[in-house]
């Protein structure tokens, strides 16, 4: 695995953090939850997302974006060991009082015809991570679905995965549901998924508003078409292409 | 030179009159012969009757049998997906995790109706065109196939935080690919390509290559009767190349777009042919013209190279690609600037 820990640390990178880097690195998901515990119980829980897990999901990050050699399992692991945190450490209430908590409802799921949930389920966990309360609606998720959960929850993001360039077509449809119902200044639409790796030009064929460069990337994704959904309403003929790429 | 001198060159290092085109399209055969796909996909005449059409439209020097993972997945109990323009794909795993894996029931390569679809498609294959063109049998390596059984994130999850239950389960799937291999080579498939996602740094670590992907492979390619190449299973892997070299029966890398093809070369050394050339998903977006472009610019690179192969990376080329884009690609190996100058000079 690239070497997480031999990598210049971000100023002020603390013990804790520096340990869950080492645990990730070496894809020790007992140690991580043990010192995640141990931390949580001497800080607050309400603490853990802000102050450890966070810059540490963000360091990753970056690294994701300037080093090719990261690689989907170090991604993977990371997911796994903030969820192992979601799950058996925080509270839902004290995930609600956590720093970074935002409260932002967000859809996620695959498209109609679309199997492929790793990527879906790594994003909906960094979410998670950043504070977002996450509707994950799994696979093979028909355009409709997607809106009215989005209406019923309050979402004004939408994250829609699809592996292949034949599902990823299918994101037309919940494109034109949005449109149709005149809620494209409502709600945005975050594209990702393998084929937008390879083909990054069909974010805008499908009429997506945004893509990232990783799962863990989406959460400023969502945070930068959520302000853009509550600062205006999508303009009529404002292109895909000036959507967001992160 | 028809197809199979040209490819078999390649191999030996030999001059070629031109250079060898093999892109994947095990798919476009059903676009050429209007052939709906799951009949495509189940009926063996169907889908031999479309790498016919292949072979008269473009005239390529390999054939792939049938590209379809899933399908082999389906064999042992996941459900598929059929699309109208793509190949299948699974829609829901036999199994949701390793902890099922003993519910797991081999299928057997003779009876089995699904595998029985991939070996007479070959049979029929190998008998129309034998001599001429070689066929490519296509099938996961056993450090990909758990995936299309249990799915992709529990497979990563088992290989990443349970490795020694990854090995007991590779161990199993490691004789079923290499019966199903052998059966492909005795049906008169000439290579097998073999998708292998996992080992590639996209998805798996330097460490899970040594200690889990290599072994297996080592294990399972030792067994074969045939060659095979090894397919980047859709993600770069030059940053693990070095990891790959001296698999045995291993005689071709087939890279991704994103490798770069020298840098390739000069890790695996000279003696393993290499495939490269653009990104197969991406030939619909692009003119013929472009397509022509793109395959040249790789010809020129490759003009030194003994053993290098243009092909389409990642899987099918796309069922929207116009035939032009397809034939510039076929037609690109033909231009002077595109030939080899290596090699000896060819006696016709």
């Amino acid at each position: 695995m690239a070497n997480l820990t031999n990598r210049e640390m971000p100023e002020g990178f603390v013990e804790i953090q520096m340990a869950l880097l080492d645990a990730i690195e070496r894809a020790d998901r007992t140690s991580a939850q043990a010192m995640l515990r141990t931390w949580a119980a001497a800080h607050g829980p309400e603490r853990l997302l802000a102050e450890v897990i966070e810059p540490v999901l963000a360091w990753i990050g970056e690294g994701w974006r300037r080093h090719e050699s990261f690689t989907i399992a170090q991604g993977y692991i990371a997911a796994k060991v903030i969820e192992d945190a979601l799950d058996q450490i925080i509270t839902p209430s004290q995930l609600r009082s956590s720093e970074n908590a935002t409260g932002r409802p967000a859809v996620i799921g695959n498209i109609e015809g679309d199997f492929h949930s790793l990527g879906r389920r790594m994003v909906g966990i960094f979410l998670r991570a950043n504070g977002w309360n996450v509707h994950d609606l799994g696979n093979d998720v028909p355009g409709s679905l997607f809106v009215e959960t989005a209406l019923q929850t309050g979402a004004r993001v939408i994250g829609v995965s699809a592996m292949t360039l034949t599902t990823a077509h299918e994101i037309r449809k919940l494109r034109s549901e949005i449109d149709n119902r005149k809620l494209a200044g409502r709600l945005k639409l975050a594209v990702g998924g393998a084929v937008f790796v390879v083909c990054p030009d069909i974010v805008d064929q499908v009429g997506g508003d945004g893509t990232a460069a990783s799962a863990l990337h989406a959460p400023r994704l969502f945070d930068v078409l959520w302000e853009a959904s509550v600062s205006a309403a999508r303009p009529a003929g404002l292109s895909a292409a000036q959507g967001v790429l992160l | 030179m028809n197809g199979m001198e040209r490819i078999m060159g390649t191999v030996a290092g030999q001059a070629l009159d031109r250079r060898a085109v093999a892109p994947v399209l095990s798919l476009y055969g059903a676009r050429l012969t209007d052939c709906p796909l799951e009949l495509y996909y189940n009926d063996t005449a169907a889908y031999v009757r479309g790498q016919a059409a292949i072979r008269s439209t473009f005239d390529p020097d390999a054939l792939f049998a049938p590209f379809a993972l899933a399908s082999i997945g389906a064999a042992f109990g996941s459900e598929l997906q059929y699309f109208a323009d793509q190949a299948p794909n699974i829609k829901r795993p036999a199994i949701r995790s390793a902890q099922d894996w003993d519910h797991i029931t081999m299928p057997d390569p003779d009876t089995h109706p699904r595998l029985l679809y991939f070996r007479e498609a070959i049979r029929q294959m190998a008998a129309e065109h034998r001599g001429e063109v070689p066929i490519v049998g296509v099938m996961p390596a056993p450090t990909d196939l758990p995936a299309l059984i249990m799915g992709l994130e529990a497979w990563l999850e088992t290989m990443l935080f349970d490795p020694s239950r990854a090995r007991e389960i590779m161990a199993v799937t490691t004789p079923f690919f290499v019966e199903l291999a052998n059966d492909f080579f005795a049906d008169g498939a000439t290579v097998i390509a073999s998708p292998c996602a996992f080992v590639s740094p996209v998805f798996v670590t330097r460490e899970t290559v040594v200690s889990l992907s290599r072994p297996a492979l080592e294990t399972a390619l030792s067994q074969l009767n045939g060659p095979l190449m090894l397919h980047h299973g859709g993600a770069t892997i030059s940053a693990h190349l070095d990891l790959l070299t001296g698999l045995p029966s291993v005689i071709a890398l087939a890279l991704d777009q994103k490798d770069d093809l020298a840098t390739a070369r000069a890790i695996l050394g000279p003696d393993l042919v290499l495939f490269g050339g653009p990104a197969g998903p991406t030939l619909n977006r692009l003119t013929a013209e472009e397509v022509q472009s793109v395959c040249l610019s790789m010809l020129v690179d490759r003009s030194d190279d003994t053993r290098f192969i243009l092909y389409s990376c990642g899987p099918d080329i796309p069922w929207d690609t116009p035939v032009e884009n397809i034939a510039a690609l076929c037609r690109s190996t033909l231009l002077p600037e595109g030939r080899p100058r290596c090699g000896a000079p060819v006696h016709v």
